[in-house]
């Protein structure tokens, strides 16, 4: 059989499309002193002509290493033809904006026979570029003489263009996120200049906190903007850190559940306005209560939060102007058919917000 | 080793090149009772800190286009000057930033608390 290397090629059925690879045999036949032969030489040859892999053998023996065998693969992927490139050098695929340095890194793995991986940019005969994941190796025979040189080469122009991509969305969402992050805190001078100005300190200052218990709820929700729907734990969490700063009075309860970036402002002003009352009147007042944050998520996209005070001063209903923070969240959870119920138990206030819709569905 | 003595109000650097938090970080410098000077550059922060010791510093880390407080954050260093960033780029500027080695203070905060850092490090520095 190996004396007619050409018939262990199969004609038939459906690879038939593969048979006109014939750069093995003649790589064969005009290497017959070496040693692709019996089932290897078989394997070699349905190998490469199969592979949608380039592949290129460089003989390291000859005067600047040139190629003496190419796959098919490799002349769909570059252009040339096997009779333009055989006998010269590889490195006429390189061009203008090849990366020297890497050129360099292949230049010494050769050198001292080592196996090198590289991303380099490529031209094809046509003069279009492409990123050429290059793995190179040396092949050496059963007597462990160098024999060849192997190059494998794949197209990964795709995968750096999204590769890319994804780099440039992250950064844009860092900056946006710190022009956010500034803009807010001008919003905050703001206020706090014009309060100054007109007397009002208090009121700005009230103003301020809201605004800044905003900011924190949305800047968690940056990163993952561009998905449509946010995480919101990590709001949640934002939004009520600076009240509990050693993380021991508030424990959170929920599932992890995707919201709808716009349910994050209603629910980051709420849960402020919960915290602020807690801290005026509730579980935060004195360095003893806690508070368990629990969410569910209902059925119908509905949501529900259920914030319970505990082991806080005894508290009585204060008497008068209680909560009218509150009671704008429950004027703004009502214009969406929600509501914020609150009750000032023995054991501590309860407060149980309900949204209609978080948007998970949709 | 401060110019002004134990009982004198202490001086605040302020280096923050939004006019606005300049503005409002200056006032709330002043309502703690303490004198506010006022640098929108790293240029005139430097300059500031040649013409007179601040007693403490609240310094802005991104600066814009490429420009960060760090030279400001050395000659402090240089001076024993105590300071807090106040930054909203903590993901960008966390290298600098660890450098640096300074108290931080996220943006957005409220001026107050910020000013009362900066007044409180003063006070511990002039104690010391
Ligand atoms: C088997 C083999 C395959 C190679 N394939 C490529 C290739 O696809 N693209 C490329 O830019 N360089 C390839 N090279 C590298 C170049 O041929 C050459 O070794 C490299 O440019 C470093 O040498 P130089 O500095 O003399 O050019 C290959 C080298 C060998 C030995």
């Amino acid at each position: 059989m190996t004396d007619e290397p050409h018939e262990t090629t199969p004609p038939t059925g459906s690879q038939a499309s593969m048979v006109f690879d014939d750069s093995p045999n003649r790589f064969r036949a005009s290497n017959v002193e070496q040693k692709f032969d019996g089932a290897s030489g078989v394997l070699f040859e349905q190998a490469m002509a199969q592979t949608r892999m380039a592949i290129v053998l460089a003989d390291p023996a000859q005067e600047d290493m040139p190629i003496v065998f190419v796959n098919r693969a490799f002349t769909e992927l570059t252009g040339y033809s096997e009779d333009e490139v055989v006998g010269k050098n590889c490195r006429f695929l390189q061009g203008e904006k090849s990366d020297p340095a890497v050129v360099a890194r292949i230049r010494q793995a050769l050198e001292s026979e080592d196996v090198v991986v590289v991303e380099l940019l490529n031209y094809r005969r046509d003069g279009t570029p492409f990123w050429n994941a290059l793995h190179l190796g040396p092949i050496y025979s059963t007597e462990g003489k160098l024999l060849y040189y192997f190059g494998s080469q794949w197209d990964v122009s795709d995968v750096r263009a999204a590769r890319a991509e994804e780099q440039h969305a992250k950064m844009m969402a860092r900056e946006l996120s710190h022009r956010m992050k500034n803009m807010f805190a001008v919003i905050g001078g703001l206020i706090t200049v014009t309060g100054r100005t007109k007397n009002i300190r208090e009121e700005a200052a009230e103003i301020n906190d809201r605004i800044r218990a905003l900011g924190r709820a949305f800047e968690t929700t940056l990163d993952e903007a561009s998905r449509g729907s946010v995480e919101l734990e990590p709001a949640v969490k934002a939004v009520l850190t600076p009240y509990d700063p050693d993380g021991n009075r508030i424990r959170f309860e929920g599932e992890s559940l995707r919201v709808d970036p716009n349910v994050i402002s209603t629910v980051g002003l709420a849960m402020h306005e919960l915290a602020t009352n807690a801290i005026k009147h509730g579980a935060l007042r004195e360095q003893t209560g806690e508070i368990t944050l629990k969410w569910v998520a209902q059925a119908d996209d509905g949501l529900e939060f259920v914030w319970r005070e505990s082991g806080g001063p005894t508290i009585e209903k204060p008497e008068c102007g209680v909560g009218s923070g509150l009671g704008i969240i429950d004027n703004l959870l009502k214009t969406v058919g929600g509501s914020l119920e609150h009750d000032w138990q023995p054991g501590g206030f309860v407060a149980r917000i309900s949204f209609p819709h978080h948007g998970r569905a949709s | 080793m401060s110019a002004t003595n134990g009982n004198a109000a202490p001086v605040i650097l302020i280096l923050e090149d939004e006019a606005m938090i300049l503005l409002e970080m200056s006032f709330a410098i002043e309502d703690h009772g303490a004198e506010a000077i006022q640098a929108p550059s790293v240029r005139s922060a430097l300059e500031a800190i040649e013409k007179a010791r601040p007693d403490a510093a609240i310094l802005d880390v991104n600066l814009g286009r490429n420009t960060t407080c760090e030279a400001v954050a050395t000659r402090l260093g240089e001076l024993n000057v105590p300071f807090v960033l106040h930054s909203g780029d903590l993901v960008r500027q966390g290298e600098l930033i660890a450098r640096i080695g300074a108290e931080v203070i996220p943006k957005p905060s409220s001026s107050d608390h910020v000013a009362s850092r900066a007044i409180a490090l003063a006070r511990e520095t002039r104690e010391t």
